[in-house]
């Protein structure tokens, strides 16, 4: 018997009204009575209007076990496709958890690794949407292989295309690794969970009566663990971060950020610059003031904003320009550098230097936090990686000297040893081996304890000690810095340095890889 | 407040103890005299004798274990503390400057870290605190 064309098209529409049904009528109402979305509304809210193409609209699982060949599960749990944000291509996957609680078997996998092929060879972003009750348990090892599959393109694809994650649901167990290799996190309020063992496996081991909210909710991993980027209040506002987040990244590693047209003055000078950095070395400010005041429209984005708050990292333009920053912060641990702080700066650092984005740092940093706590945490080889993560780094590198720079920290935070192209310092800035304090008591030791009156001499001494060396102008002196500016000038002195550098090139030895202290 | 000497393992103690209500009594603080302190924190460790092997790894006393709860402010660095912005019984929104803590030669502000009343203030002006000490306890 033959089928006419109509008919041929009416079974086409049927099976896709049943797989864009997903878990049918009352799980879609269960869905949203959690305050979630499905997956196909997430897609429609991340993606530019009406751009989704989606893939895989029929693929089936071909599990037997525990009569499974009786379930049906359209879509596999999982909606997978590509689209555009800003009209640039990016290719997504959002899981279903309406179907089979969006849980993991093999096919439902096979369909996120098709799409995270096909972002790796088309060079464009990969967006993840979590909401997974974990792996399908019938499907045994299957699904197990399933998750190593997406986790080995993960690592695949780290720096060669940008990898988000939103977390919108559960992600417990082996399913937190794909998002914690991707490049950034994010999580929703309220309905992101992810954690490796959940509140009553905990309990039952170790007794701890913990809510899944306070194990691994979106404050939790955003203020705490480090592990999520983000937090959004709900899905509508996630979304609008992730666009946003995508708009100061470029496509690939091969590509340069998109250039945006720069509203902001380019030579625009500013007064209260002169003004934010109190005299009294002592006195705390709020380096995002200067940041907000040196980058295009003031608009600055954040990224780890909760997380290790001692060092802020983020996003923001010169000129149009896409450029990282990484700032001390005085405000809070007296903008020390510890444990968090280089481990969030130096991932950070990595992500701007895999994809061509040149790095701004401004320095305030008195040192390395003191204590045991740190010292037995290892910020010996947390603290290397900031080293490493500088030196490793070729992109355009700039670092402006706003007040104190000590030490250790002073060579961390992007010095001209670790290869800063330029280095750049406030009259303000204060660049030495150590505080004027603690060098006289060592320098002078002899001369303040044989004094008739110690105390004076120490003072003495101190004061000489700023004199000489609370300046910029002793590093100046051997061309660790390059310049000393008027700091209202900042802001077109630091666009014409990154357009000078805009051609860089710097080449090192071949190598597989560098050792990097992780 | 009633004042005991308890010897453990040969180490004589002496401890003060609050009762605050027929079967709940509390420690509210514990001075060594022989050797390092012990501080019993619960009614159930009082009752029971001490294990010889808490007494000979003594736990130093970190937080007063008298019966206030609520947000704990903590220390993030070692310092001295410079100046108390509140004072106990105050009013507190989150954000708010509780005290300036000098560390690291930054006078580092101290905030809240949830809105409340400050139920207890542990620390005095130039008093030396630790990483992790409790400053003050807003409830």
């Amino acid at each position: 018997m033959e089928f006419s064309i109509d008919d041929l098209m009416k079974t086409l529409r049927e099976k896709e009204e049943k797989v864009k049904a997903g878990g049918g009528e009352k799980r879609v109402k269960d869905q949203h009575e959690k305050g979630k979305l499905t997956a196909r509304e997430r897609v429609a809210l991340l993606l530019d209007k009406d751009s989704f193409v989606e893939l895989d609209l029929f693929v089936e699982h071909r599990c037997t076990n525990f009569g499974m060949d009786k379930v049906e599960a359209p879509g596999e749990g999982v909606v997978t496709g590509y689209g555009t944000i800003d009209g640039r291509l990016v290719y997504v996957f959002a899981q279903d958890f309406t179907v089979m609680g969006g849980s993991l078997g093999e096919m439902h996998a096979k369909k996120i690794c098709k799409v995270m092929d096909m972002a790796m060879t088309m060079g464009a972003p990969c967006i993840g949407i979590n909401d997974s009750g974990g792996a399908r348990i019938q499907e045994g090892v299957d699904s197990l292989s399933g998750y190593g599959q997406i986790f080995y393109r993960n690592t695949i694809a780290s720096g060669v295309i940008p990898q988000i994650s939103v977390i919108v649901g559960p992600a417990a167990g082996g399913a937190v690794y794909s998002p914690a290799i991707m490049d950034f996190v994010f999580m929703v309020k309220n309905i992101g969970i992810m954690h490796i063992t959940g509140p009553e496996v905990i309990k039952a081991v170790t007794g701890e009566v913990v809510t899944p909210e306070q194990l691994g909710g979106a404050m939790t991993h955003n203020r705490k663990s480090g592990v999520a980027h983000f937090a959004a209040e709900n899905e509508e506002e996630v979304y609008q971060l992730v666009r946003k987040l995508l708009s100061y990244l470029p496509s690939n590693n091969m590509e340069n950020p998109p250039l945006v047209e720069c509203k902001d003055d380019p030579n625009r000078k500013e007064e209260a610059l002169l003004q934010i950095v109190p005299v009294d070395p002592n006195k705390p400010y709020d380096m995002k003031d200067i940041i907000r005041y040196l980058v295009d429209e003031g608009d600055f984005f954040e990224v780890h904003q909760y997380f290790a708050p001692n060092i802020i990292v983020g996003f923001a333009r010169l000129n149009g320009q896409s450029l990282g920053i990484i700032a001390n912060q005085p405000k809070i641990l007296a903008g020390c550098l510890d444990i968090d702080a280089s481990d969030k700066a130096a991932r950070f650092i990595r992500f701007c230097d895999a994809f061509n984005i040149p790095i701004l740092t401004l320095v305030d940093v008195p040192g390395f936090l003191p204590g045991t706590a740190q010292e037995y945490g290892g910020i010996i080889r947390h603290g290397a990686k900031l080293l490493y993560a500088y030196s490793e780094a070729t992109v355009p590198k700039v670092t402006l000297i706003v007040r104190k720079s000590y030490g250790g920290a002073y060579l961390a935070m992007c010095s001209r040893d670790l290869r800063a192209d330029q280095v750049i310092a406030w009259p303000t800035a204060e660049i030495a081996v150590m505080g004027p304090e603690g060098a006289a008591n060592i320098i002078f030791r002899k001369e303040i304890a044989q004094a008739e009156d110690p105390e004076k001499v120490r003072q003495e001494k101190i004061e000489e000690f700023k004199q000489k060396f609370s300046n910029p102008y002793e590093a100046a002196k051997r061309g660790y810095v390059d310049m000393v500016i008027d700091p209202r000038e900042s802001r077109p002195c630091l666009i014409t340095t990154l357009e000078m550098l805009s051609t860089k090139r710097e080449s090192r030895p071949a190598k597989k890889h560098g050792n990097f202290p992780v | 407040m009633k004042k005991y000497k308890i010897k453990v393992d040969g180490r004589v103690y002496e401890v003060e103890v609050e009762e605050i209500s027929e079967n709940k009594v509390s420690i509210s603080s514990g001075k060594f005299t022989t050797s390092p302190p012990v501080v019993a924190k619960t009614a159930e460790e009082v009752a029971k004798p001490e294990p010889p092997r808490s007494a000979k790894s003594p736990v130093p006393a970190k937080e007063p274990a008298a019966a206030v709860t609520g947000e704990e402010v903590v220390a993030p660095m070692p310092g001295k503390i410079l100046q108390l912005r509140v004072s106990e019984g105050n009013t507190v929104k989150e954000g708010d400057t509780l005290l300036i803590l000098e560390a690291m030669k930054m006078e580092n502000e101290i905030v809240a870290g949830a809105s409340g009343q400050v139920k207890k203030i542990n620390v005095a002006v130039n008093d030396m605190v630790d990483t992790n000490d409790v400053l003050l306890v807003i409830g």
